[in-house]
């Protein structure tokens, strides 16, 4: 029953029909309490339109993507405003992160070779999870698709702005236990988008990106237990536009540009040694280097950088679960990572961090209920400051189906985020005394189902209230030349999150319809007295909503997608100046799935067209960074 | 509506002196403050890449603050005033404002804010006058140096020299009439006696190898000629500079956040490579004269300074003094130190007399708040008497700069 219901939340969008069997969750004593509030199923082969993983989560409610433009500009992820560093991006279990800044780039994670994207805000709770699944306030969870049968799929996307990006996945069974995935795929895209001036239309320049990905998996089947092995290769070149300013004509906006190379290697093992016994294993090693120059050779306006990263991180997490009972389990977790950076933007500052991630599980599951309740602990101890950081972050969840119908859940969890290396040492801001940042969540949900004949329907109410206290914020202090970071910042946020879908299949059609709205009051609350004081938070809208329309037929879908975002101000200081108009953008997709066979070999082509802002509206999601217009992307995928 | 205030602002001329006079302010009272000038300017930095400088101004004669003045009277100038408005100085009736992170130097009426000229200078910082030129630091060459051609296009001819220099613009033709290289990011100017005297901040170099260090010095360039004649070292991070008019130059150091604290020195023009620390000597020690922002006024000059410069907490109480040269020929100072305090975050001052013919001075003071929001512009006793606020109005963001008219 759950399995169908997870589906049914899923964004039917991305979600081709028949991915039914793919969703099917194993032993009831495995599920989360809480379940992921949004979640998508990819299905390999299938065209999905969205180009990289921001285009997928966009939607969810809740959710807000900064999104500086264009297929180079960074996207971040922000959830019920807690703010992108509470979001922990995980793959397979394993934190992709960044200690220099504490935020993920969703536009370079690519969704191929991903089985499905799921969001949890608080608490994702399940069997052998790391510690670290455990200290993240939230998660965006991301799961590799199993190697299949041996096949080759190509696919090439290309479009507006010279996008193009192709990309080719090998499965091969190297026996009956062991499968290979080799997969590459390239990204190019020159970015040079029109955009409105006053009076005049300008083409973003500079916002050029050719990036590459190389990726080899290894998944193998041990007697109760699997293996994996996972090495990742990514390499991009892109510019920065920078943002829309007057400039003196004759001098660009900017001339940035960025060399990134991003490589790990994972690992992970899970077994369960009996009935009641089972452990996790998984291992990370990732060496990620960055060049950033300002170019002033091309920009006489631009400060001199020429900056080298290296930043370094190894990681190791042993998982113990016991099954003391039958609806009882409790699991052991414990993570260790290393992380060091290094640069010549600073002068002497080269930071390393251990840091000890600690969590102990308890899962109670009966048949119409469900609890879990976790603590965890973080302890990081960077090297040459006294003493180590360290905070007990605890949660509680508790979920209740009272009906067939109807779940009701309810969690609280207080989490806390480390400072980043900037946070702490850059050279003009850095201050080395930062304390974590620290969260608490809290929310409940109700979830309604249905079915009748050809009609399945769903509903999800979901109020929340959120506060972030010790906020580290950037602050001057005794002069406009010595900015500091102080933990300041306190933000309340209370919102209310909508979802409501109903879906039919009469014969070859199928039609889904799901409606999203997120209020949100997210106010500032650091200084009484100040004018910004309970004004509402940078960026945050109060009113956000998106509808997906799908529409099956056959081999052919169409699907649609508008998103709309209320107004919203770039300052807590919510006047004029600082406003930013509501927008409304909205995407829409063809796409056909052919099968052929040609003497012995079956092929599956499918085939879209997805035009994206089909309005050509006109918006900025950051002020200063204009989006693109109405663009087009076509896309083959051919697998045999 | 704009062109319709426009039209009606062209037929009764008689009765009122500008266009701008229909813009919509926030009514104050002064509380005597103004007398007989007509308005107080106000030109708020904005944030790096946010391009949200803007130019706000008080009228004095109707106690009206009005914010955007530029924008709002200038609809056809795309984006406004700009990205980081630097400096901003007065001559006659016209209002010239640097314009950082545009490479603009803005000329605007001083009656209706209407644009004159914008001039392309390469990351301009500040302004000086003398009769004949407009001189402005440019850090251009902490980035590249270069050459404007006669349509204004820029050539890069060297973009590894640090240095940046000095542009001179003809006042007449608003147009750039040479350059002279001075130190590492210069910032502040004064002309004074044929002379102009550049500080040297040296405030990117010390972020970057291979030096990692600040500037020290202060150039000297002879007006005449436009060429260096002389570099002085006084401290690092030098910031600001300020003639007294009577030969008296008194310049300003940000210090090395570190342990070089901040403070102001003093050289005179008939002997300028003899630099004096303010307070060395005098009963008022140096340790207690330090300098977040400062201003010049009728010979003196005044400065706000905090104590623990070191000490990053949030909450900082800032100090006023001001210092004075009684005796030319011996280099005879009077220093005041006044025992109000003050709390917030100071970012530029302005002191203001209250009228031609008075002799009392207010002082107003921008306050940056968290240099993200709009700040304020508050206004008080020149004697900070008690620290009561004359008057106080919400500003746009790091409100920095005064100029009174």
């Amino acid at each position: 029953m759950l399995s169908v219901l997870s589906l049914l939340w899923s964004a039917l969008c991305l979600q081709a029909p028949d991915t039914l069997a793919a969703a099917v969750l194993s032993a009831p004593r495995d599920l989360p309490a809480l379940k992921p509030s949004e979640e998508i199923q990819l299905k390999a082969g299938s065209a999905s339109g969205a180009v990289n993983l921001s285009d997928a989560v966009k939607r969810f409610t809740g959710v807000q993507i900064k999104d500086y433009g264009g297929a180079g500009g960074l996207k971040t992820i922000n959830v019920r405003s807690l703010g992108s560093e509470h979001v922990g991006v995980f793959l397979d279990g394993i934190q992709i992160d960044n200690a220099q800044n504490m935020q993920v780039d969703l536009g370079r994670l690519s969704l191929e070779g991903l089985s499905s994207v799921s969001l949890y805000n608080a608490q994702k709770s399940v069997r052998l999870q790391s510690a670290k699944e455990y200290a993240s306030g939230q998660a965006l969870h991301l799961t590799s698709s199993v190697p299949g049968s041996d096949c080759l799929r190509f696919k090439l996307k290309g479009g507006s702005f010279g996008t193009l990006n192709p990309s080719i996945v090998w499965d091969k069974r190297l026996g009956s236990r062991i499968g290979l995935r080799a997969g590459a795929e390239y990204l190019g895209s020159r970015g040079d988008y029109k955009y409105p001036y006053f009076d005049t239309t300008l083409v973003r320049e500079n916002g050029d990106i050719k990036s590459l990905r190389l990726e080899t998996r290894v998944c193998g089947t041990l007697d109760k237990g699997s293996l994996n092995i996972h090495l990742y290769g990514y390499g991009s070149e892109r510019g920065f536009p920078g943002p829309v300013i007057r400039r003196a004509s004759g001098f660009p906006f900017s001339a940035e540009r960025q060399e990134d190379r991003d490589i790990f290697a994972q690992l992970s093992w899970i077994q369960d040694w009996t009935e009641w016994y089972s452990t996790a294993i998984r291992s990370k090693y990732s060496n990620n280097y960055t060049h950033y120059a300002t170019h002033p050779e091309k920009n006489p306006m631009a400060l001199p950088y020429d900056l080298h990263y290296l930043q370094q991180s190894a990681y190791v997490s042993a998982v113990q679960s016991f099954a003391v009972a039958q609806k009882w389990s409790f699991d052991l977790a414990s993570d260790l990572q290393w992380n060091g950076l290094e640069s010549d933007a600073w002068q002497n500052a080269s930071p390393r961090r251990l840091c000890f991630t600690g969590a102990l599980a308890a899962r109670y599951r009966a048949d119409f209920f469900r609890m879990d309740a976790n603590l965890a602990y973080i302890n990081a101890r960077d090297a040459g400051t006294e003493p180590a950081r360290s905070a007990w972050m605890p949660s509680l969840s508790v979920a209740w189906e009272p009906f067939e119908w109807m779940e009701l859940d309810a969690f609280a969890k207080r989490s806390y985020r480390l400072p980043s290396f900037n946070d702490l040492y850059y050279s003009l801001m850095g201050n080395s005394e930062l304390r974590p940042e620290s969260a608490f969540q809290s929310g409940a949900d109700l979830y309604v189902h249905s079915s009748s004949g050809v009609w399945r329907w769903e509903g999800r109410i979901s109020p929340y209230y959120n506060r972030v206290s010790e906020k580290i914020v950037a602050i001057p202090t005794v002069s406009q030349f010595r900015w500091t970071m102080l933990n300041i910042g306190l933000a309340d946020i209370a919102g209310l999150d909508l979802k409501g879908g109903v879906s039919a299949v009469v014969g070859d059609l199928s039609a889904s319809l799901v409606l999203r709205y997120s209020y949100q009051r997210a106010l500032d609350h650091s200084v009484p007295g100040s004018h910004t004081y309970g004004n509402q938070l940078p960026y945050i809208p109060l009113h956000s909503a998106s509808a997906d329309i799908h529409l099956g037929w056959r081999a052919w879908t169409l699907c649609w997608n508008t998103l709309y975002n209320g107004e919203r101000w770039s300052r807590s200081a919510n006047t004029a100046d600082y406003y930013i108009a509501p927008w409304s953008v909205s995407d829409a997709q063809l796409s056909r799935c052919f099968e052929l066979n040609a003497g012995l070999r079956k092929f599956s082509i499918s085939a879209s067209l997805r035009v994206a802002n089909v309005f050509s509206y006109r918006y900025e999601i950051v002020q200063g960074y204009p989006m693109p217009g109405r663009s087009v992307l076509a896309e083959v995928s051919l697998q045999f | 509506m704009l062109c319709a205030a426009l039209s009606l602002a062209a037929c009764t001329k008689d009765l009122e002196p500008s266009a701008d006079i229909l813009l919509e302010g926030e009514e104050l009272d002064l509380k005597g403050f103004g007398g007989s000038f007509r308005k107080l300017f106000v030109l708020n930095e904005g944030g790096l890449g946010a391009n949200n400088a803007t130019l706000d101004f008080l009228n004095l004669q109707k106690g009206r603050y009005v914010r955007s003045s530029f924008r709002k009277m200038n609809p056809s100038v795309a984006g406004g005033l700009g990205d980081v408005g630097n400096d901003i100085a007065l001559l006659g009736d016209e209002l010239w404002m640097v314009i950082n992170n545009s490479g603009i130097v803005e000329v605007a009426s001083a009656v209706d804010e209407t644009e004159i000229a914008a001039i392309a200078v390469p990351t301009p910082r500040n302004i000086a006058f003398d009769d004949n030129y407009a001189y402005v630091t440019s850090w251009a060459g902490a980035y590249a140096t270069g050459t404007y051609d006669d349509k204004g296009n820029y050539t890069i001819s060297d973009s590894s020299n640090p240095k940046g220099c000095v542009y001179r613009i003809g006042l007449k033709t608003k147009k750039i009439e040479g350059t002279v290289e001075v130190g590492l990011q210069p910032e502040g100017i004064a002309c004074y006696g044929g002379r102009l005297y550049v500080a040297n901040s040296g405030g990117i170099s010390s972020q970057l190898p291979p030096l990692y260090s600040y500037d020290n010095t202060l150039s000297i360039i002879d007006a005449a000629s436009f060429k260096l004649v002389q570099t002085i070292e006084v401290a690092p991070n030098l910031k600001s500079v300020w003639s007294d008019g009577k030969g008296a130059i008194y310049v300003t150091s940000m210090g090395n956040f570190w342990d070089a604290h901040t403070g102001l020195y003093v050289l005179f023009a008939g002997n300028p490579s003899q630099v004096t620390l303010v307070g060395s000597g005098s009963a008022i020690k140096p340790e207690s004269l330090h300098v977040s922002c400062s201003c010049c006024a009728d010979g003196a000059v005044y400065c706000i300074g905090t104590e623990d410069e070191f000490n990053w907490s949030a909450v900082h109480n800032y100090y006023l003094w001001s210092c004075k040269t009684e005796d030319y020929s011996s280099g005879k100072l009077s220093i005041t130190l006044y025992p109000q305090t003050l709390t917030g975050v100071p970012y530029g001052m302005s002191a203001v007399k209250a009228s031609f013919d008075d002799s009392s001075h207010y002082l107003v003071i921008g306050d940056a708040g968290d240099y993200f929001n709009p700040g304020t512009v508050s206004c008080y006793a020149l004697d900070f008497n008690g620290g009561e606020k004359y008057w106080s109005v919400n500003a746009g963001v790091c409100p920095g700069h005064f100029a009174i008219w």
